[in-house]
């Protein structure tokens, strides 16, 4: 089955001389300062819900942080539900661009290569400077955007992974599955973080691996803005319900680095793909929240787990597990898999051996050793101010000011992608997925979209209404079709050839082509 | 004192887009243009960050 990945990110928002409390009208602003000729809205909200829970229920109400609740007066609360605030603009390149919780978010479009999901991934950094940098011109105020998860006064925010899986596979399977996995893939997805917010038993570290670590506080819930899990339960599958689910991954760090982006996600669909095809670790983690913040905050490096059964093991080893395993099933797989498995060895070997070898490919060693030269060069200590706001400045994403921006224009870091490929996926979709369709008629016909999701477009065609369905669109490549839909004089034509393209994919389902 | 590689990209072509389109100037958002720093360029990059940039620094909870 083809594998649809994506990431949402969440981005920091500083903008001098305003507080928290402005936060969501002002990333609306920054939003609303998206300029390019073409964008569509609205959102289809309807047909959300974000309370449902995989595991087969609803909960009633979903956990706010008792501190955003005090930012709230009760014109924010309702602004921040209102399609107004929120500022969808659905892309040409297929991408989603809204303010979520007084933060910009994009949206990568679905994505099947990894390459493509960095080049994505990577666009929306610039599409979100681009929008700051026009409401900077706008107001005259100094914004600096940052691409990280924490203030370091205890908020959070997200970058989130969405991966394509089989309804059939039981949830609580994939939890069992995914939480050794999830535990320990931070010794390589892990963003850094300077210091701790939630310091107690677990230590107070100068540096940890984690920016998100520290904010995990169940194993498995539906909530997502406070008392987090390591694995979101929510139930958007974004496709066909009866046939598909999206895990949604809300544990991950936001990534600077395109390797450590291709690590991440790529390993996390190979594991999925295991899971799915009925493949358990053969061993389960005791505690895993206090796990997973006691491996970002191990000052030595020994990262060794507890297991359910008594035993204790390296969490490279849990990671090791997983990597042997693909190793025997996609031995013979595309190119692209094979980077990914001879890249995840190698990344494994040197975690091993001597991880400050990763310093061009993990953020969180490329992060602490610019902190570590700048405290020996400068005399400071880890504890002063300053260590944060570089923890900081790493993450920013406008390219004067950003560290990793520095490294990565001085030739520091790996590349998966060229500036070439970023620049491409800034204005065009992926054509081998259904964001090809929905970017293609942002781009051509955004007057006549009248609602938009990730599997609808809903189009005014005269008098009629018309709504493209693509929530069967998920596991066949796209771009056999592509071509005569991008031959279409106009949008009845494009309608009635989407329509037959359509009606033959539904047949061929039905058919068990899928 | 860092150890830095050379580049190592995947080797996959994107798929091509079978519609050309224009960015820029031409109706898309940009890639801002900047030069090549070196070390000490990243150096003074460091030593302009406000100290108290991360203290005064707070958001909304995200998800």
């Amino acid at each position: 089955m083809q594998r649809l990945v994506g990431l949402e990110t969440e981005y920091g928002l500083y903008i001098e001389g305003k507080n928290p409390s402005e936060l969501v009208f002002e990333a609306a602003e920054v939003v609303r300062s998206y300029n390019a000729s073409s964008f569509a809205s609205p959102w289809d909200y309807r047909r959300e819900d974000p309370r449902k829970d995989a595991r087969g229920f609803h909960v009633q109400q979903l956990q706010v942080d008792p501190v955003d609740a005090q930012y709230d007066t009760e014109a924010v609360a309702s602004a921040h539900m209102s399609a107004e605030t929120r500022s969808d603009r659905v892309l040409p390149n297929g991408a989603r661009l809204y303010n979520d919780h007084g933060h910009p978010e994009y949206s990568t479009p679905e994505c099947v290569s990894l390459r493509e999901l960095v080049a994505h991934d990577r666009a929306g950094e610039r599409i979100v400077w681009s929008c700051a940098q026009e409401y900077m011109r706008r107001t005259g105020l100094k914004v600096h955007i940052y691409k990280n998860n924490t203030d370091f006064h205890g908020a959070s925010y997200g970058c989130h992974e969405g991966y394509l899986m089989r309804r059939s596979v039981p949830f609580e399977q994939v939890i069992r599955g995914m939480m050794p996995f999830f535990v320990t893939r931070i010794l390589y997805a892990g963003a850094g973080k300077a210091g701790v917010e939630t310091p107690g038993i677990f230590g107070d570290v100068p540096y940890q691996l984690s920016q998100r670590a520290d904010f995990f506080a169940v194993e498995a819930s539906v909530d997502t803005l406070y008392q987090r899990p390591i694995i979101n339960t929510r139930d958007e599958p974004h496709a066909t319900p009866s046939r598909y689910r999206r895990l949604h991954v809300i544990c991950g760090d936001a990534n600077m680095s395109e390797y450590a982006t291709a690590l991440k996600v790529g390993t996390t669909r190979l594991v999925t793909e295991m899971i799915e095809a009925g493949w358990q670790p053969s061993i389960a983690i005791r505690n895993p929240v206090e796990t997973i913040r006691r491996l970002s905050r191990d000052p030595h490096w020994k990262w060794e787990v507890e297991l359910e059964d008594g035993r204790t093991m390296p969490a490279i080893e849990v990671q090791r597990l997983y990597l042997r395993e693909a190793q025997s099933r996609f031995a013979h797989a595309d190119s692209e898999t094979q980077w990914l498995l001879m890249a995840w060895e190698n990344t494994l070997d040197m975690l091993q051996h001597d991880p400050q070898q990763l310093a061009d490919s993990l953020d969180w060693v490329a992060k602490r050793l610019l902190l570590e030269q700048f405290i020996e060069n400068e005399g400071v200590d880890w504890k002063e101010p300053i260590v944060q706001s570089l923890d900081l400045a790493y993450h920013s994403i406008d390219p004067q000011d950003g560290l990793f921006a520095g490294l990565e224009q001085m030739g520091a870091v790996r590349r998966v992608v060229t500036d070439k490929d970023i620049e491409r996926a800034m204005c065009h979709p992926p054509s081998s997925t259904r964001a090809w369709v929905r970017g293609t008629l942002v781009e051509r016909y955004p007057q006549a979209i009248s609602a938009i999701t990730w599997s609808r477009v809903q189009l005014t065609l005269g008098e009629q209404v018309v709504t493209l369905d693509m929530r069967d669109w998920v596991t066949q490549r796209v771009p056999q079709k592509v071509q005569k839909l991008a031959k279409a004089h106009n949008l009845t034509e494009f309608v009635n050839t989407f329509r037959e393209w359509h009606a033959s994919r539904k047949h061929d389902a039905e058919g068990g082509n899928q | 004192m860092m150890q830095w590689r050379a580049d190592d990209r995947l080797t996959r072509t994107i798929p091509s887009d079978p519609i050309t389109r224009k960015g820029g100037e031409e109706g898309g958002p940009t890639t801002p243009k900047v030069s090549r720093p070196d070390v000490n360029d990243l150096l003074k990059r460091m030593k302009r960050v406000d100290p108290d940039q991360a203290r005064r620094y707070r958001q909304r909870s995200g998800e």
